[in-house]
């Protein structure tokens, strides 16, 4: 972080004669971002305790600073602050940071905290003004799994290349790791306190941008294990104390089709995990996650979007038709519904001003599974209607 | 909540209906022509080329040299018959495009100037510079290239 204000604060050296000339490809830059939103959900809370009744828990402010140092050299940070369930309380964080340098077109190199290149949009899933849906599809973007999927500390390489036949490329390699808050990752009802290593995360993405204007086509790869020391409070016939070991690896392959005003978007994913340890029995899981979405500008101030998104946590019970497997951990019955979530969202974007929008947007859910999440502490409810709804507005202005 | 919902839609659309459209396309009075520094050997680009440029896809002109791309306002109708034309996506569609960019922190879109003689006036700066002005505006000194296909 200290290299990266230091830098942008040091500004350029060779470019000097350029200082305070806004267009200068050498200025630092400003851009930053303010959301306030609010949501209702019927019969069942969803990502926030209490939303059943109303919430206001869903804001976002950040800003950044990038600076070209040199030609090939930049730095940049962004400082970020939310208030969303048990996340943020509006607490400063440094969103990403880093250290650019591009050798050529085909081969640049990062270093610092860096966004995670997941799918076509996980790295804008805090950024309202850069999509349409207030939620993206929480199948393959879930907010319960932020810490994992927003932003690596090490390095990266990327790179693009086009070739006059065959489209382009462009891919991005990363290995660091993450800092894990162990509170953010408690499921409901469980009672255990842990501090969690992240000894490596590691993947990457490319998409091939193909000779069909429009058209691309992507896979996206990363792989994590977590180094768990837990104590444990609740099971009288465990160790007080125990190591847990999760490897974990998520896949998902993606395609965008983008022409005049009209998207169409659509990704398929898996995530596999790989539990071993002295306080749970060896075991393997699988989870399947799926949307389709379409979005198209009607008019330069109305962008109205609707996706289909299908999640089922376990491959083994996807429907619940299986008593033998629990689609809910710590939770002594696990409902049917849990096993899996269907949710069909309609969004209209209006962009009042170049730099202010708002969004409404409906959610019809059938299934509970993600009900019961670490962003909402407390008992996990013991049987959640099945059917569902919620709805969301959000403003944001941005610059 | 459904039927709320669906009122929701029903006005938006009826809003569309009437005061949609997307703006007249650029009409040919706002014909374009691109720019670059005089020092720049290039007598034509490919429009992908161009393309990746202003999207600051690819960076370096095939010399090995920075290319240091610049836009005219959003609101001008220039830009959006150059919007069209070469980068095949609406100005409303770039924006959203950089600001994922923005934010992401990958990179920063091309400075806007104010007018024709302004990005001139830029071109003519910045040896790897490129832009582009409307037909009927007086460029010179900087060079006019054609863009193939």
């Amino acid at each position: 972080v200290a290299c990266s204000i230091a830098a942008v604060a040091l500004g350029p050296s060779e470019a000097a004669a350029d200082a305070g000339d806004p267009s200068s490809p050498s200025a630092i830059q400003i851009h930053g971002f303010a959301s306030q939103g609010a949501f209702v959900t019927t019969r069942n809370d969803y990502l926030v305790s209490g939303s059943t009744k109303g919430s206001f828990q869903l804001s976002e402010v950040g800003i950044n600073f990038t600076d070209n140092i040199t030609e090939k050299l930049r730095a940049g940070i962004q400082l970020f602050a939310q208030d969303f369930g048990i996340n943020g309380n509006y607490g400063i964080e440094a969103d990403w940071f880093y250290l650019d340098y591009r050798f050529a077109d085909w081969l640049g190199f990062r270093a610092g905290r860096l966004k995670l290149p997941f799918g076509l949009y996980n790295e804008v899933n805090d950024v309202d003004a850069a999509r349409v849906p207030i939620l993206l599809p929480q199948s393959v973007y879930p907010l319960q799994n932020r810490q994992f999927l927003f932003a690596q500390t090490g390095f990266e390489i990327y790179g693009f290349a086009r070739s006059s036949w065959a489209g382009a490329l462009d891919y991005r390699l990363f290995a660091g790791t993450i800092s894990l808050d162990p509170l953010a990752l408690r499921q409901p009802g469980a009672n255990y306190q842990a501090f969690i290593d992240v000894p490596y995360m590691t993947g990457g993405r490319v998409m091939w941008e193909t000779p069909l204007d429009g058209l691309r086509l992507g896979g996206s790869l990363e792989a994590l294990e977590l180094d768990s020391t837990i104590t444990n409070l609740m099971m009288k016939n465990l160790p007080s104390m125990g190591q847990v070991n999760d490897v974990a690896q998520l896949y998902v392959g993606s395609v965008e089709y983008a022409h005049d005003d009209l998207l169409l978007a659509a990704e398929y994913s898996r995530w596999h995990t790989r539990q071993t340890g002295d306080l749970v029995p060896p075991n393997e899981s699988e989870s399947e996650r799926m949307y389709g979405m379409i979005t198209y500008r009607v008019a330069h101030w109305l962008q109205p979007g609707a996706y289909y998104s299908l999640y089922f946590p376990y491959t083994k019970n996807r429907w619940g038709n299986d008593p033998t497997v629990r689609c809910e951990s710590n939770v002594i019955i696990s409902p049917k519904s849990a096993c899996w979530q269907q949710d069909v969202a309609l969004t209209l974007r209006f962009d009042v001003t170049p730099n202010w929008l708002i969004k409404v947007e409906g959610h019809f859910m059938d299934g509970t599974a993600a009900v019961s999440s670490p962003l909402k502490p407390g008992s996990p409810p013991t049987d959640p209607p099945k059917d569902w709804e919620a709805l969301f507005a959000k403003t944001t202005v941005y610059f | 909540m459904r039927s709320a919902a669906a009122l929701v839609l029903l006005i938006a659309a009826t809003l569309a209906v009437v005061f949609g459209g997307r703006g007249a396309k650029a009409s040919e009075s706002s014909a374009y022509k691109i720019i670059v520094n005089p020092a720049n050997p290039a007598g034509s680009l490919d429009r992908k080329f161009v393309e990746d440029a202003f999207l600051k896809k690819v960076t370096t002109w095939p010399d090995g040299s920075v290319i240091h791309p610049v836009d005219l306002p959003a609101s001008s109708s220039v830009r959006r018959r150059f919007s069209e034309d070469v980068l095949e996506r609406s100005v409303d569609g770039v924006r959203v495009y950089w600001q994922q960019r923005i934010f992401a922190g990958r990179d920063l879109p091309p400075p806007e100037l104010e007018n024709d003689a302004e990005v001139v006036k830029y071109v003519l700066k910045y040896d790897g510079a490129i832009g582009y002005v409307s037909e009927g505006s007086g460029s010179s000194p900087s060079k006019v290239v054609a863009v193939t296909r």
